[in-house]
């Protein structure tokens, strides 16, 4: 099977500083996976270099066979791979509901939008009761919520999530996780951000550990490691 | 004296009317790129004469003029945008580089115009003629047509940046680029689009300007100034804002005009405006956070 995405040999960095040294990672059709590892050590860099909001310096991203690694942000998302920032505060100046609607902006999400924004109000019930609100008025984990109601309303077929929990309580994660349990449930293909792995590991059928820029390993669900195997890999106090 | 504050508070509102349609343009480019465009009443100037051109030398008549006028300027624009103001997007100084590079334009287009059109004052026929009178003011009918017009324009402009996708995407952009990117949204389109609107509004406030001010290669620059303090009155933001703050001041302007004669005028309006910059640093309109 041809994966949907294919990354090899990508580098990529900040005004000349490098941040990715050679990234290569792969996710299957119908899969979702996830990244984890510690802050500071590229795994936002790899999204948007995906993305296309930063240019990498070397190496391919190819989604659905098709060579996206100088394509423009806006053919990205019209090409169907849809990427939620991590802590986006979006659009301050407007409305939860004008917001999503305006987030189904591309052709490809056009079609079909009204059904795809019930489908968010179920998700999240909040957005529905503040859709009068402006968005800086919100909480963080209604931010959280919009941002990741804004990308399934560019109809994802392929969701990146970058740590959508990050920062909030231990209840507001606990009702993000269960919606992006729900979407991975309704067939969307994820690349999940977290530091969590236990979650992570229930939500993806592989885990990969990015590492100064490198990844360090592969974490495969069928032969999952236990917790302590997963610690040692962390933190590096183990062999792996 | 309300034999005289009648006929004032009308010309105050005409003023009004010009700045908001002005200012408006302005403010739509600098919320969605952050640039101040000094070459606006540049751009005023060139559809005001572009019209003249259609509607008088060719005798093509009023309608095609203002579609020819609107039309130029909003070209105008798109060029502007293209040339001197998209190779500086990933500058750091771009705000300032802009403000050279869009002065510079002004410069051109304006010597430009002086030697298309030549030096001779010119004149745009009226949109209608004859005489109407509010409140008992007597008022040219253009100029009423002028005061009814702007409302109009600037509702529009209002149910296009609230209510269409193309008009909800300028306002994104300008707020957060990367999320407008990252739902699909092409800014450097988007930016064109904000300066090609902009600059027909432009296109249209020439040639309105042009049949109650005599045409000249100057005809925007002068208001240009009252407009860009419009902008700021107003707390650069919404066009709500910049609306409001263009009546205010057209009122201000025509009752200082009243009181100490035109010699004084520029002087006391920039004068308040410091002031009001001092006790409301976000502007007249502005949010005080």
């Amino acid at each position: 099977m041809n994966p949907l995405l294919q990354i090899q040999g990508l580098h990529a960095g900040y005004s000349g500083v490098p941040v990715l040294r050679g990234i290569t990672l792969h996710l299957d059709a119908g899969e979702a996976i996830g990244l984890f590892g510690p802050n500071g050590h590229g795994k936002t860099t790899i999204l948007r270099s995906v993305s296309g909001l930063l240019r990498p310096t070397s190496g391919t991203i190819t989604f659905d066979g098709k060579d996206i690694t100088r394509a423009k942000p806006s053919a990205i998302v019209s090409a169907g791979l849809v990427h939620a920032q991590q802590g986006n505060t979006l659009f301050g100046q407007m409305g939860v509901e004008e917001t999503l609607e305006l987030a189904a902006y591309t052709p490809r999400a056009r079609t079909g939008w009204r059904d795809r924004l019930a489908r968010v109000h179920a998700l999240f019930p909040r957005l529905a009761e503040r859709r009068r609100q402006q968005a800086r008025t919100l909480s963080g984990g209604e931010r959280q919520m919009l941002s990741i109601g804004c990308a399934l309303m560019c109809n994802p077929r392929l969701l990146i999530l970058d740590e959508p929990t990050l920062g909030l309580s231990p209840r507001l994660k606990d009702e993000l996780r269960q919606a992006i349990v729900a979407i991975a449930a309704d067939g969307v293909p994820l690349i999940v951000v977290e530091q969590d792995v236990e979650f992570l590991l229930g939500v993806s059928s592989r885990l990969y550990l990015i590492e100064q820029g490198e990844v360090r390993g592969e974490i495969d669900k069928a032969h999952a490691p236990d917790h302590q195997e997963i610690m040692d890999m962390y933190f590096g106090t183990g062999a792996h | 004296m309300s034999g005289i504050l009648i006929p004032t508070l009308v010309s105050g509102l005409l003023l009004g009317s010009l700045y908001a349609l002005m200012a408006s343009g302005l403010s739509l480019v600098w919320t969605t790129l952050g640039v101040f465009n000094f070459a606006h009443g540049a751009l005023m100037t060139l559809g005001a004469y572009a019209a003249w051109t259609v509607s008088v030398q060719l005798g093509l008549g009023l309608g095609l003029g203002m579609l020819a006028g609107v039309a130029v300027a909003a070209l105008a624009g798109v060029l502007i945008e293209l040339l001197l103001v998209r190779p500086f997007y990933d500058n750091r100084a771009m705000m300032l580089v802009t403000v050279m590079t869009t002065l510079a334009a002004a410069i051109i287009i304006e010597r430009g115009i002086s030697i298309l059109w030549g030096p001779r004052l010119k004149q745009l026929p009226r949109v209608i003629d004859g005489q109407v009178s509010i409140f008992g003011a007597p008022v040219s009918a253009h100029e009423a047509l002028i005061i009814v017009l702007a409302p109009v324009v600037l509702a529009a402009l209002w149910w296009y940046t609230a209510r269409t996708q193309s008009g909800r995407a300028l306002r994104a952009v300008g707020q957060n680029q990367d999320a407008a990117a990252l739902i699909g949204i092409d800014a450097p389109r988007t930016f064109s689009l904000a300066f090609g609107l902009s600059a027909a509004l432009a296109g249209l406030t020439g040639v309105l300007l042009g049949s109650i001010r005599f045409v000249t290669p100057g005809l925007g620059a002068d208001p240009l100034v009252n407009a860009m303090i419009v902008v700021i009155f107003g707390g650069l933001g919404s066009l709500g804002a910049t609306a409001g703050a263009a009546y205010v001041i057209g009122l201000f302007e025509a009752l200082l005009v009243l009181w100490l004669g035109l010699y004084w005028t520029p002087s006391v309006l920039f004068l308040a405006l410091i002031l009001i910059l001092v006790f409301r640093p976000n502007g007249l309109f502005g949010k005080t956070t």
